[in-house]
């Protein structure tokens, strides 16, 4: 029996996890470490398959030592930026 | 400081257990991880499922086969305990393969496992609904059906499939969506 796998489409909230991450060098796991989550929800984060809460957000933003509006955003960031 | 292993009564789990299936302390296990495979684990055990729950119609599948004595005992027999061996085995790698999220409580998981673990429940709620209005349909109907007859049939496997449903929909439900575990 197969369930229907419909997935409620949220809002899209774009990141620079990733890039902020590599460049400073960290790994997921210590990023996630430090965020006080799962290291693979460091990946969906990243990946932009799942949004954050605030609370995260906020303690992403300071393990990275970024302000939150620096690190998400409702529209896709420019790249380079 | 004394490193007690918290035991989550409500839940069924304790906290070691619960964090060695989070982390990768049980790296023999990943085969389990891919979806493809977590599909075909969750397919097998609605397959055992639904075989041990025929089983409380043995009585009458076995007149409709037409077996000796000998041979129903030991088919019933061997059978039985395959059946059941099988699909409590598969329960518990469902629960290795889902990181054990399916059944811990809010303390140990973040906030996107919480939400996973939620959302997985909910879709189990309408899954044994339906599962359970199929049984009580098969109830009714049942005396009507020849290969369905109430007398000489045991309905214990019955109540034994569908607490094993119960158990672990959630976890089969969460094999089946995730993609990353």
């Amino acid at each position: 029996m197969l369930l229907p796998m419909s997935r409620n489409p949220e809002e899209p909230v774009y990141n620079r996890i990733e890039e902020v991450r590599a460049a400073l060098g960290i790994s997921r796991q210590d990023l996630a470490d430090k965020a006080g989550v799962h290291y693979q929800t460091i990946g969906y984060l990243e990946r932009e398959e799942y949004s954050p809460s605030l609370v995260l957000a906020l303690r992403l933003a300071k393990s990275l030592n970024q302000e939150v509006s620096e690190l998400f955003s409702l529209t896709p960031f420019k790249k380079g930026k | 400081m004394s490193k007690k292993n918290k035991i989550y009564w409500f839940e069924g789990v304790t906290e070691k257990g619960v964090k060695s299936l989070l982390t990768e302390e049980n790296s023999k296990y990943r085969w389990l991880r891919p979806q493809r495979n977590r599909r075909i684990l969750v397919a097998l055990m609605a397959f055992g499922l639904i075989a041990v729950a025929m089983g409380s119609y043995w009585p009458t599948l076995k007149t409709n086969m037409n077996l000796s004595n000998g041979a129903e005992i030991v088919i019933y027999s061997v059978t039985a305990i395959f059946v059941i061996f099988a699909v409590l085995v598969g329960y518990l790698f469902l629960r290795i393969s889902v990181r054990g999220i399916g059944d811990a409580p809010n303390e140990l998981l973040d906030e996107r496992q919480i939400k996973v673990r939620d959302t997985s429940f909910r879709y189990a709620y309408y899954a044994m609904g339906y599962v359970v209005l199929g049984l009580l349909l098969l109830m009714l109907i049942g005396p009507d059906l020849k290969m369905f007859q109430p007398k000489g049939n045991d309905g214990s496997y019955l109540v034994i499939a569908t607490l094993f449903a119960f158990s672990s929909m959630p976890s089969m439900v969460l094999a089946w969506r995730e993609r990353d575990i």
